[in-house]
């Protein structure tokens, strides 16, 4: 019985021109943010590509030069574009793509498009998530408002009613009715979409592709059921279809506009984060005093005294090691404590202001859906973390390389070293493997949890208010 | 067939319907007359479960309507005043699907033939309903009666606003389903209607059922004077 509503369900909608016009703007517009991703996806990847290799040309190619001048010439990490992120480009722009790894520093990303867009670019951009997490959960109101009052006003209702159809045996149909209405416009889509991730990724990685794909088809499939079912709920209990709208209508807006920007502002001020001139200031300074609480002049007097005790000679030309090598790499391990702190202490910061995203989201499950978007596109901030991490990682060992090359290699005199392209061949190229789908899920529980709370939560919130249903 | 024993319903301590006793056989027409208000609509509510009862209960086919809702509504077919359909399927895909949702199954040939013997033929049975006028509804709202074998028929009004021909075929279709063994609760303001198809009437007002006749004691005059009467007390 309930296949035969949702046949009928469909029936109606396809032959209803409201349903074949807004859905043929949401079919477009998806369709339109897909292929635009993937041709960005195309050009930004080859960009990178060329970039990073270019980068690693210069690198092995920089000639003979004293090892720590190659630490300061310091070669750029381009964070590599996931295939997804052509649905969902997360938060690519403000986060940067690209980092200059250089001695004595973890700089801070680069090239960030958010810079370069206009006021008007920065309202809005066109994504396959933002067709996604906006105009279907609208076209899914739209579809579904009346399911119940319509019937309730048209008379309909009595009539099926009457017939000992079961209040929510028309709930499910009505529910699969609409899902199947969505089937027309987002299994299409969804083909398109495959298509263009199949472009975009190279042969295998399609395949490292696929989990991913799978948890965020799985996502999307949540929210849009919860949406459903708020709907219908919302439908079977207002007063009459005008009420059921503007309910919907004012949920929509709340969930997808307003509650974004809220939670934003909310978490700025409950875990205030510092900005970005004062992050670097606060890092310089601590540079300065040191982590141990000692002046760099301080600390290298106080190395010195340890390594000649240590080596049984009275001055550093004596030592069997090259002090200033020593120095150097002292002043990163130094460095390197003050970065780890600044930066978890930054993280942690933006680790709460997510969890207040999450709080809120147990409301607006908009925000639930943003997070697991962007996580499984491997567009969000842990991803971009774990980025970061790899980059500095990688910096670092070419900082050790460079500085155990001065120790152990060159000469005690002060007389000036140059390595040549055998020590530059040593530092292997910049390799990042990008987190897996099952780690991302991991990151994404709360988000996971919310969506699948709200679904299996307005499921039975559509089934107890069709229950109740009124047929007057 | 069709029985109420007390049958009663209050709103907020006023009572809409006092304690009802009826029993309509297979093959009966009973006609329920009164002024708006009167309660006929509420007793065809209570037999469609639609409301609960105060007190006193409904069965149809000896199956009580408030603890077997859905069996019970497998023996009914229902006819409103306005025969309300999806306007963007046509009459035959109407009648298709309303006749699915009871698990019965007929071909094309099956349901267009249902259609003509409650008076709509093709090609209007192919037309979306849209564009249906009230008689078409109402005819396809017997379609439904007819295709669903219905043993008990529940009519609110289903002639008002019908023009004089599409009430008497309308009439001649419900003699036609009464002869076949359905039993049949209409309530109408039409005494004419009332006399002309029903076996008996009954005359309500206030809640209370006042009076009831087998028609064929009565003519048309002694009807309506019987009914004036009630309604000047």
């Amino acid at each position: 019985m309930t296949l035969l509503i949702a046949r009928k369900e469909l029936t109606e909608m396809v032959r209803d021109g409201r349903f074949r016009v807004s859905g043929a703007i949401v079919f477009t517009l998806l369709a339109g943010a897909l292929l635009l991703g993937w041709q960005n996806y195309r050009e930004v990847n080859a960009q990178h590509t060329a970039a990073q290799q270019a980068s690693r040309a210069q690198w092995l190619n920089q000639g003979k030069k004293n090892p720590h001048s190659a630490a300061h010439y310091g070669v750029y990490a381009f964070k590599p574009k996931m295939p997804l992120s052509l649905v969902d480009h997360g938060t690519d722009s403000y986060t940067g793509v690209a980092v200059w790894l250089e001695a004595h520093k973890q700089n801070e990303f680069k090239y960030r498009p958010a810079q370069d867009a206009t006021a008007v670019q920065r309202f809005g951009e066109l994504t396959g998530a933002t067709v996604l997490q906006l105009l279907v959960p609208l076209l899914i109101v739209l579809l579904s408002f009346n399911a119940f009052s319509g019937e309730r006003e048209l008379g309909t209702l009595r009539q099926l009613l009457s017939l000992g159809v079961s209040q929510s045996q028309l709930a499910t149909g009505k529910a699969l009715g609409v899902a199947a209405s969505l089937g027309l416009l987002l299994v299409p889509a969804a083909l398109i979409g495959s298509l263009a991730i199949t472009a975009a990724s190279g042969q295998g990685d399609i395949m490292a592709s696929l989990p991913r794909v799978g948890w965020m088809a799985l996502s999307y499939l949540l929210y849009f059921g919860a949406f459903v079912g708020v709907s219908l709920a919302v439908s079977a209990w207002a007063p009459s279809s005008r009420a059921a709208l503007i309910i919907l209508l004012g949920f929509w807006m709340v969930n997808g506009l307003i509650a974004p920007r809220a939670a934003s502002d909310l978490a700025k001020v409950l875990k205030p984060s510092p900005s970005a001139f004062d992050f670097d200031q606060q890092m310089q300074l601590a540079l300065a005093k040191g982590s141990d609480g000692h002046e760099a002049g301080a600390r290298a007097k106080m190395l010195e005294t340890e390594l000649l005790k240590k080596y049984k000679v009275d001055k550093a030309e004596a030592l069997p090691v090259n002090m200033l090598g020593v120095r150097l790499q002292d002043s990163e391990n130094h460095g390197n404590e003050i970065f780890d702190q600044s930066y978890a202490a930054l993280w942690d910061t933006f680790s709460q202001q997510n969890r207040v995203h999450q709080l809120v989201a147990l409301v607006a499950p908009g925000l639930a859906i943003r997070s697991l978007s962007m996580g499984f596109a491997g567009t969000d901030f842990p991803q971009h973390t774990h980025f970061a991490t790899a980059a500095e990682e990688y910096r670092r060992t070419i900082q050790r390389t460079m500085n155990d090359e001065l120790t152990y290699q060159a000469p005690n005199t002060g007389a000036p070293y140059m390595a040549n392209n055998d020590l530059w061949q040593k530092v292997s190229p910049f390799q990042y493997r990008a987190p897996s789908a099952t780690w991302v899920a991991g990151q994404q529980a709360p988000s996971l949890g919310i969506v699948g709370v709200w679904f299996a939560g307005s499921a039975l919130m559509a089934a107890w208010a069709a229950r109740r249903v009124q047929v007057y | 067939m069709l029985q109420t024993h007390n049958l009663s319903k209050s709103y907020d301590g006023k009572v809409a319907l006092h304690p009802l006793n009826l029993n309509i056989q297979p093959g009966e027409i009973f006609c329920l007359l009164g002024a708006n208000g009167a309660g006929k609509t509420t007793t065809i509510n209570l037999f469609l479960n639609f409301i609960q009862p105060s007190s006193g209960s409904a069965t149809i086919g000896g199956l009580d309507v408030t603890q077997k809702p859905l069996e019970s509504k497998k023996l009914l077919a229902y006819i409103p005043e306005q025969v309300m359909l999806y306007k963007n399927l046509t009459g035959l895909e109407n009648l298709k699907y309303f006749t699915s949702l009871t698990g019965a199954e007929h071909s094309a040939g099956q349901l267009a033939g249902f259609l003509e013997e409650a008076g709509l033929a093709r090609p209007d049975a192919d037309q979306r309903v849209g564009a249906y006028s009230k008689g078409m509804r109402q005819k396809v709202g017997i379609a439904i009666a007819i295709a669903k074998k219905a043993r008990a028929l529940l009519l609110d009004e289903p002639t008002s606003g019908l023009d004089p021909k599409a009430s008497n075929e309308f009439s001649a279709v419900l003699k036609k389903l009464s002869a076949s063994g359905s039993a049949i609760l209409m309530a109408t303001h039409d005494l004419f209607r009332a006399k002309e198809t029903g076996t008996r009437v009954g005359i309500m007002k206030h809640g209370h059922l006042v009076a009831s006749y087998a028609t064929a004691e009565l003519g048309h005059a002694d009807l309506e004077r019987i009914y004036l009467e009630h309604m000047q007390d």
